[in-house]
């Protein structure tokens, strides 16, 4: 009589406490997305038996490039020379970690599901570089920072993975989710001047 | 009413005028003034009083040189303390106060310094305030107190600061001609600028300057070149922006004033920001500052900068005195005298050069101006504001003495001993500067980094030089960037010919310095030529001991004015040339920037981050206060009905070991580890015998730093023949995580290992107490809980009320206690759904002081608490977690001999008489009478109150305390005799260890 994990982030109570000063016209939202799965997959981008491995079960490559993200079925961002996140929607994360594991087990490898421990903010806006050039010290310029492309940094004093999804533009952060109240909190901070909108997806 | 305001001209908006107070004194000025031009537009004189003497100071420049019109500008705590007036813009309501002078500027009565003024020479507070030096922080109060400087608020800062990270091709720092047409020439060819000013409005030298550049005047082509750069998308351009630092890897600071120069109550959004700044190449153009010479008495106030004089005439249309001597050793003042003249003042030059000026002299012969050639100003009358000066006649001849003057009247001394280049920024960026002998200025050297330098701060004087710099530079810097930079012309200027500069720094005088009224050098300092006379009789030679004894360039503006011709006077002092003395250090920040912008976002709750449990808001609900533990916020106990933290923690103790706890443990370090030749990596890493592990059980275990120290502690379990579960204490994770990865990726990458965080992934819900076994089975669990099934120490997959989880069966408190990993989404769920389960046994929700508590009476330690750094395992009597068979890191360190010793401080436990609870941190001596300084044998690393046991306990380091159970020794305790203590076990509460294992 197994019962569904719930998906709390844990931003609920800060939800709350905003839900008071809607923004009229904000320059950037952040929807909090905790309706995905997280799944951090290690092994030597050399041993073609773990790339094929993960990438049948994927269905879709692993990106071997740094700093980029395959955006197909799942988004599978390079972590590292031997280190991949997989996000995927949460119901299926369990599942596709298993099939995973089970496909790596005879390599040198290593799966876990981390869906508990990330939250991913989805920050859209016409003033969302602007927000992010106040915390972040990457280069976001369209020509620096295309589709595609993403990378562990900081925003503030906080730890993330961020990548440009589209050109709207839409940016993804993922961040710990012990870190995502002070980050959230953060932008609310930085972005009164720009007009910042909260949501939950 | 502003007396010295002319009639027209000038850059100001006269349909505007604006009131401001200075010390109390309600005064008017015009939209575009300065402070200091509004001041003197009023005919105010005394700005201020010097740092030593307390002489009488007015205005002398007009820019980041200004020495002594340094002001405390608003109120409360919006107030900003020590700006210079020459760059505060005025605005409606302005609040100014003179920041020395006791009890103001105007009428000081520590003027009295003056007169005494030869005690306060070079280095008189190494010399007088040296002894007893116990008197030190009397005399420190004093000198503060006397020194001035503004106060900064005691009020929190209610405005918004913040950074700004940003990238660009061409950086260019200054946007006087040089600059603009560098940004111009950039922006053009489509590079990414940034265009960053001091100033409100660009231009530098050509705001209100009476000259065409090509067909049209400098007004118009400067509108027009700012107004080409705000069209272009790939150009910002920051004005009010100082480009303050200039760092390695091209990474430059600047810090933008975004609402100072508006009335308090218009101002809205971000005050200032900083930002930060990453160039693929930079442009230098930040002009040059104007030199002052060094003639006795040129301190009065009245006396001034060339250049300043004739900025206050034409930007700000105010006329600085009716009559006024223009001093020079070169052509450029002449420019001043000829807009005084048309300013309607009296003028008389005195040209230390025989032959006088080129061009320009021809100029203000037409004006009318007298010209006296071959003379110098040896002196200047007059105190509070100058009446006269005395003149003499000099033939350059190096004796430094004349014989007769002559008194000339006036009310201004416009200087000018030619000019410095700005190589503040090329020197930051590690660039070495070169001596100019013809100009007779350092010039930059070759770049360090990816920048030059144009125009001015260049050393080039022409504006024609100048644009043709700027043009080229940022031709060239976006050409290194990959850009096709478009040719474009420099516009024509016309340049007439000038005769060079005389070289001049000390002025001759009738007397020599010491015997002479004092020849300044630093104003802010008081430093004068009989100083750097006096430090190099006293031995000095390094330029910058000779600035460090007689604090030359120590001020707040870092020596712009005084540093050049200091080292100028040092080198003929030394029998030196200049560029043998050198410079002394050009250093950040390039005038003061405020710590706000420093802070910029991370103040109050953002200071740095606050990580939260999945917990967490059930912890705010209950009323919980929070402690931090590394960045986490835990709760650090659950009071109720009123209770404060000791019968909190009292009942809570009780509770856990007679019944139930439930603690939050999410925050402890998780790292799953896995492959091939995971037993080996751990074996290396951990002390105690990792491959004997069975699957399915946990083990305590400890890691040592090289130094055989130890570093973290935690439970580990055996999940699978290669795979592993460690945990970390909860400050340790990242560092623990870090160092593992550096072994396995930099000493040992043979090693088939992988790491995974799952700190944030599991929360951890520690369940503690006789009863937790009982509620465990009534939530529901699809394992056997009894001992013989999960015993002590044992780990196991499970579902627990339908979810999935990890289930551990350890023991922080020496009670029956389990430990439940929870996917952190549903890990408030699982906690009430225990809060909920546990009712019927009182289930009592416990924080860290609780936690600390249980342990200590167990006699577990907290690394970082118990250990500092400097402890041992043997120290802490752990010698049972030490493998015999196999090496680990640390293992020989601890075979040093000095790990050997016997009288190391070890863990110990400590019992007061008389039911004290020994602050911590208490240090342990053996005998309370002993001759000060009394020798320390322990401290105290843990002490509370148990309320199970019902006594005080505590943990201490002691000196060989193992081998000393049962003697007495002393706490000393502030305030009070010292305490006899006892020395016994560390383990207070069932040392046989039976509760566990039901």
């Amino acid at each position: 009589m197994s019962r569904p994990l719930d998906r709390r982030h844990g931003l609920e109570p800060l939800l709350a406490e905003l839900s008071g000063s809607r923004t009229a016209d904000p320059g950037a939202s952040v929807t909090i997305r905790n309706d995905l799965g997280h799944i951090n997959v290690r092994g030597r981008a050399a041993d073609a038996g773990f790339v094929q491995s993960v990438e049948q079960v994927l269905g879709q490559a692993l990106p071997v490039k740094p700093n980029t993200v395959s955006l197909d079925q799942h988004e599978v961002f390079w972590l590292g020379p031997d280190e991949w996140l997989i996000v995927t929607p949460a119901a299926a994360a369990a599942e596709l970690a298993g099939r995973l594991q089970k496909a790596t087990s005879d390599t040198h490898a290593s799966v876990n599901d981390i869906s508990g421990g990330q939250v991913v903010l989805i920050l859209q806006g016409a003033k969302c570089r602007d927000l992010l050039a106040k915390g972040c010290t990457l280069d976001l310029h369209p020509g620096a920072f295309a589709v595609g492309d993403c990378a562990q940094s900081g925003i503030a004093r906080a730890n993330v993975l961020l990548a440009l999804v589209d050109e709207m533009p839409t940016f993804m952060i993922v961040i710990r989710r012990s870190f995502s109240d002070y980050l959230c909190r953060w932008l609310t901070h930085a972005g009164r001047d720009e007009g910042i909108a909260f949501k939950d997806s | 009413m502003q007396p010295q305001r002319l009639p027209t001209g000038g850059r100001i908006d006269r349909s505007k005028p604006l009131s401001f107070r200075f010390d109390g004194r309600k005064l008017e000025g015009y939209a575009g003034d300065t402070l200091a031009s509004a001041l003197l537009a009023n005919g105010v004189s005394i700005v201020g009083r010097s740092f030593k003497l307390r002489r009488p100071r007015g205005i002398v420049g007009s820019g980041a040189e200004e020495p002594n019109a340094i002001m405390q500008i608003g109120k409360g705590a919006h107030a900003q303390p020590n700006l210079r007036a020459t760059q505060v813009e005025l605005y409606e309501g302005l609040v100014a106060r003179t920041t020395k002078g006791w009890p103001g500027a105007r009428f000081d009565l520590g003027a009295i310094n003056d007169i005494f003024g030869k005690v306060f020479s070079a280095g008189f507070y190494y010399k007088t305030f040296m002894r007893p030096k116990s008197w030190w922080h009397l005399y420190e109060r004093f000198i503060r107190a006397s020194a001035g400087f503004g106060r900064a608020p005691t009020e929190t800062d209610p405005d918004h600061y913040e950074h700004r990270n940003a990238h660009c091709d061409v950086l260019i720092a200054g946007g006087g001609p040089a600059g603009l047409s560098a940004a111009l020439a950039a922006g053009r060819a489509g590079a990414r600028v940034i265009l960053a000013d001091e100033q409100d409005e660009f231009g530098g030298s050509l705001a209100g300057a009476k000259r065409n550049i090509g067909d049209a005047p400098a007004d118009e082509w400067l509108r027009r070149t700012v107004e080409s750069l705000a069209a272009l998308d790939n150009v910002t351009l920051l004005p009010r922006s100082t480009v303050f630092g200039y760092y390695d890897h091209n990474f430059l600071a600047i810090a933008e004033r975004c609402t100072d120069h508006l009335p308090e109550a218009d101002r809205a959004g971000v005050r200032q920001r900083l930002w930060r700044v990453r160039a693929k190449q930079v442009v230098l153009a930040q002009g040059a500052f104007e030199r002052p010479l060094a003639f006795c008495n040129n301190d009065r106030p009245g006396v001034m900068l060339a250049s300043a004089v004739s900025q206050y005439i034409r930007r700000y249309a105010v006329r600085p005195g009716r009559r006024a001597v223009v001093f020079t050793n070169n052509d450029s003042a002449y420019e001043t005298a000829i807009d005084l003249a048309e300013a309607g003042s009296s003028v008389v030059i005195v040209d230390s050069r025989a032959d006088g000026a080129g061009s320009l002299g021809e100029r203000a012969a037409k004006a009318g101006i007298s010209v006296i050639a071959g003379h110098i100003v040896t002196d200047v009358v007059g105190r509070r504001r100058v009446r006269g000066v005395r003149v003499a006649g000099w033939s350059g001849n190096p004796s430094y003495l004349v014989e007769s003057s002559i008194h000339i009247d006036c009310d201004l001394v416009a200087v000018s001993g030619g000019w410095s280049p700005a190589v503040h920024l090329h020197s930051h960026a590690g660039g070495r500067n070169a001596w100019d002998t013809e100009r007779h200025c350092f010039v930059p050297g070759e770049a360090a980094q990816a920048n030059v330098s144009a125009g001015a701060c260049n050393g080039k004087w022409s504006l024609r030089e100048c644009l043709r710099e700027g043009i080229e530079s940022g031709r060239a810097a976006a050409s290194r960037c990959g850009f096709e930079a478009p040719e474009i012309d420099t516009p024509s200027t016309s340049e007439g010919h000038y005769n060079p500069l005389q070289p001049l720094w000390r002025v001759p005088a009738d007397a020599e310095p010491e015997r002479c009224p004092k020849q300044f050098l630093d104003f802010q300092n008081d430093t004068s030529v009989a100083d750097i006379r006096l430090a190099v009789r006293e031995g000095y030679r390094n330029v910058e001991h000779v600035k460090r004894y007689t604090a030359l360039g120590f001020g707040t503006d870092q020596g712009k004015l005084g540093n050049i011709i200091g080292m100028a006077v040092l080198a003929e002092c030394l029998g030196k040339s200049i560029p043998e003395v050198g410079t002394t250090t050009f250093r950040p920040a390039y005038t003061p920037v405020a710590f706000a912008v420093g802070a910029g976002e991370s103040v109050g709750d953002l200071y740095d981050p606050v990580r939260k449990t999945a917990v967490h808001e059930w912890h705010v609900a209950a009323g919980a206060p929070m402690e931090n533990v590394g960045q986490w916020h835990r709760p650090w106990y659950f009071p109720r009905d009123g209770e404060d933290l000791h019968a909190a923690v009292a009942r809570e103790c009780v509770a856990a070991r007679q019944s139930l706890g439930i603690m939050d443990a999410s925050t402890l370090g998780k790292i799953d580890a896995r492959g091939r030749d995971v037993v080996e990596f751990l074996e290396r890493i951990y002390t105690h015998n990792v491959g004997k592990m069975k699957i399915g059980r946990c083990a305590y275990g400890i890691m040592l730093g090289e130094d055989g120290m130890v570093m973290d502690d935690g439970v580990m379990a055996r999940l699978g023949e290669q795979r592993f579960y460690l945990t970390t204490t909860t400050g340790g994770a990242a560092n623990v995580l870090a160092w593992l990865e550096a072994w396995l990726q930099t000493e040992w990458p043979e090693l088939e290992v992988f790491l995974t965080s799952l700190t944030d992934h599991f929360s951890t819900i520690a369940m503690v107490g006789p009863n937790s076994r009982r509620v465990l089975e009534r939530i529901g669990c699809t394992i056997d809980l009894d001992k013989d099934s999960f015993p002590f120490m044992a780990v196991r997959d499970a579902e627990l009320g339908g979810y999935p989880v990890q289930l551990f069966r350890v023991s922080f408190s020496g009670e029956l206690a389990f430990e439940i990993n929870i996917d952190s989404g549903s890990a408030l769920e699982m906690w009430k759904t225990v809060m909920a389960a546990g009712e019927e046994f009182g289930v009592t929700p416990y924080g860290t002081e609780t936690m600390h508590v249980l342990r200590a009476e167990k006699g577990f330690v907290i690394v970082g608490q118990d250990t500092d750094g400097s402890v041992t395992p043997v120290d802490l009597g752990m010698n049972w977690l030490l493998s015999k068979d196999k090496d680990f890191l640390g293992k020989r360190s601890l075979a040093r001999p000095d790990c050997l010793r016997s009288d190391r401080k070890q863990l110990v436990g400590l019992l007061s008489s008389d039911n004290t609870v020994l602050p911590e941190g208490t240090q342990l001596v053996e005998a309370p009478g002993a001759p000060v300084p009394v020798p320390m044998c322990g401290h105290v690393t843990s002490s509370y109150m148990s309320a199970c046991l019902g006594h005080p306990i505590a943990l201490a380091l002691v000196a060989g305390g193992r081998a000393r159970k049962g003697e007495t020794i002393y706490a000393a305790l502030p305030g009070r005799e010292p305490l006899p203590v006892t020395i016994a076990a560390p383990v207070f509460y069932d040392p046989k260890g039976e509760r566990q294992h039901v």
